[in-house]
């Protein structure tokens, strides 16, 4: 062997292994039980047990309607909210307070956040006593166990993520492409949608293809929110490798939530390069 | 004929930090003019001031007539070519260029049809399909030129347009700037911090110093009649003498030199300016004369500066044409002299 490639493929070696052996093995083993049955059998049944039946497609459906959703809201709020990170916070302190209160909420556990939510929603939740002392509504609203409830729970966790992708994009946009823009008779209006934003798409779609993921795959959120009366992909997953013990079935459900989830980002991932590469 | 662009009084501080103070200046329909200054001086702030992205403390803006200060950077009907070029890196050179016209309401067909005029004027018509990021940077420069030329603005604003080139692109690029001024005459503001690129560019020569305007006037104007200390020693090589003004209301030089004296701009003592190409060589004993000593010999080739320091302890520069003569060396004693009518007398800076 060349003298020259020992050293760098030694100190490849270690995280090679690594890969393999915490991400390839683990999703290998995932595969291959769909694959099978109860026999250790080869067989495709597993996947017509899945994609076969109508609830299935429902639950698909409930899956990524509520992290489209999610992403969407999250783009739509951590944008502004990026903007206003970035761009209008003079004082270099606040803007410190802001990205702590903007991250500590990560490092605090998902469950006893959704936990929270789940007072904050409930029928006698702060949210619902504000909104009927404030008289803007008159019966209490069910938010606990609807789609509504579950979207505003993972926004508040995702969230961060959108913000923090887009606020990097818009503190390394350089400020005389704006300038350019202005000398050239655009008002800012149109600066923001023919210079900034195409700028900081790169940005954007990162943010949107974590999010995204991160909501495809939760778990604790929607479990906790659901109140019990829905359901997504992972908590039927869940139930089939803790209660139900079918590894085969359970696996063909995850590689269907596995292979949907990569169309989507590959999709996201097009738009990025096609539009925003700069 | 009225002035294009009338800056009264302008004044900027940041904070504590006075960066104009006071600028009153006038730009001509078509002219060319320099602003030239030491880094830190103000220039870019002026500039930015004119196009609108900074905002004076005080004073007033008249473009034609029109009190522009109120107006936001879109609406100022002037143009500007930034020093790193600020090209928007997603768009290809001929959107660049047609960025302009669109947004001020041209069709997308009318448009593409000014940015492709413009991109053959500077000489890239071929080249409108490629991005930013695959052209070299005197491509660039041109490219960031024509978007900046695409909406014909009377006034265009240039902050070191040419300092990232290197020096032959750049000789070759003053004069097509040059001539492309004259062509489409429009009225260029062209900041650089390099005096001969003022000299070879500009009609008019703005010299600031320290948020202020020292000097304006044509290049030969700054050179041989400098109005105070600081342009005569930034515009080119000089020798300064102190004067002392006598009862008579005569200047007298501080120089060994028996009997010079000169009409003195006004009351005060000064300092005079004698450039080093007015000092020249002579035979020893002709009268008024300069006895020195040679400290230094720096041969450029076209000519030759003698760093020299005369008897009673002055150091002068004096320069020669050609190479200078064999017998000269670090130690040789020389006799000097100088027409005294090329000395200027710089007054009490007002
Ligand atoms: N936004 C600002 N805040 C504080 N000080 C500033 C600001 N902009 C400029 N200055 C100061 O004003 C002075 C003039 O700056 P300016 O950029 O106009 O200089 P310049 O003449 O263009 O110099 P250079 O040749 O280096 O480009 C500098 O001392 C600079 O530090
Ligand atoms: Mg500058």
């Amino acid at each position: 062997m060349n003298r020259g490639l020992r050293m760098p493929l030694a100190m490849l070696a270690a995280p090679l292994a690594f890969f393999v052996a915490f991400f390839l093995a683990p999703l290998a083993v995932v595969i291959l039980a769909s694959l099978s049955d109860t026999a250790n059998a080869w067989t495709l049944e597993q996947y017509v047990r899945v994609l076969a039946d109508r609830y299935h497609w429902e639950v698909i459906l409930v899956t990524f309607r509520i992290a489209c959703l999610t992403t969407l809201v999250s783009l739509l709020l951590g944008y502004p909210l990026a903007w206003y990170l970035t761009r209008m916070v003079r004082w270099r302190a606040w803007r410190r307070v802001c990205v702590i209160l903007l991250v500590v909420p990560m490092f605090t556990s998902n469950i006893v956040r959704s936990f929270g939510w789940m007072v904050l929603l409930g029928r006698k939740g702060l949210l619902n006593q504000t909104l009927l002392d404030g008289g803007l509504i008159d019966r209490p609203l069910r938010l606990l166990g609807t789609e509504t409830g579950i979207l505003i729970g993972m926004v508040y966790v995702l969230l961060p993520f959108m913000v923090l992708a887009i606020g990097n994009a818009l503190s390394r946009l350089d400020a005389s492409h704006e300038l350019a823009s202005a000398d050239l008779g655009a008002p800012p209006r149109a600066t923001f949608f023919h210079v900034i934003l195409p700028l900081t798409l790169p940005g954007v779609i990162s943010g949107c293809i974590m999010v995204f993921t991160l909501a495809v795959s939760a778990y604790v959120t929607p479990a906790l929110l659901s109140g019990g009366r829905i359901s997504v992909l992972s908590m039927l997953i869940f139930q089939q490798y803790s209660s139900v013990f079918d590894f085969h079935y359970g696996g063909a459900l995850s590689v269907v939530l596995l292979i949907f989830t990569l169309v989507m980002v590959g999709f996201a991932g097009r738009i990025g390069r096609t539009r925003g590469d700069a | 004929m009225p002035a294009l662009l009338n800056i009264e009084a302008v004044s900027k501080r940041f904070g504590a930090f006075t960066a104009l103070r006071d600028i009153h200046l006038h730009i001509g329909q078509r002219e060319f003019v320099a602003l030239l200054g030491p880094s830190g001086c103000g220039k870019t702030t002026l500039l930015r001031t004119i196009a609108g992205f900074s905002h004076p403390d005080s004073g007033r803006l008249l473009m034609d007539g029109q009190d522009i200060g109120p107006l936001p950077p879109y609406r100022r009907p002037l143009n500007t070519v930034f020093q790193n070029y600020a090209l928007f890196p997603h768009m290809t050179v001929q959107e660049n260029v047609a960025y302009g016209p669109r947004r001020q309401g041209a069709s997308r067909r009318e448009a593409g049809e000014r940015a492709r005029e413009a991109l053959t004027l500077v000489g890239l018509e071929d080249l409108g399909e490629r991005y930013p990021r695959e052209m070299s940077g005197g491509q660039q420069q041109r490219v960031a030129l024509a978007r900046a030329i695409v909406n014909r603005p009377k006034l265009l604003l240039l902050d070191e347009p040419l300092s990232a080139l290197d020096l032959k692109l750049r000789k070759r690029m003053q004069l097509e700037l040059k001539h492309l001024q004259e062509k489409l005459g429009i009225a260029f503001v062209f900041v650089t911090h390099d005096q001969e690129e003022a000299m070879t560019m500009a009609d008019r020569i703005v010299v600031m110093n320290a948020g202020r305007i020292e000097q304006v006037g044509s290049a030969t104007e700054i050179y041989s009649t400098p109005a105070s200390r600081f342009v005569a020693e930034f515009i080119g090589d000089a020798n300064l003498v102190d004067y002392r003004v006598d009862a008579q209301g005569r200047a007298r030089l501080a120089l060994p030199v028996a009997d010079l004296t000169l009409p003195a701009p006004d009351a005060s003592d000064g300092v005079a300016v004698l450039r080093p190409e007015h000092l020249r060589l002579v035979d020893a004993g002709e009268p008024g004369q300069l006895r020195a000593q040679v400290r230094d010999i720096v041969t450029v080739g076209s000519h030759t500066l003698l760093h020299v320091e005369t008897d009673d302890g002055m150091r002068l520069v004096a320069r020669t044409p050609g190479l200078p003569e064999a017998h000269l060396g670090v130690g040789s004693r020389v006799a000097l002299g100088f027409d005294p009518a090329r000395l200027h007398l710089i007054g009490t800076p007002r």
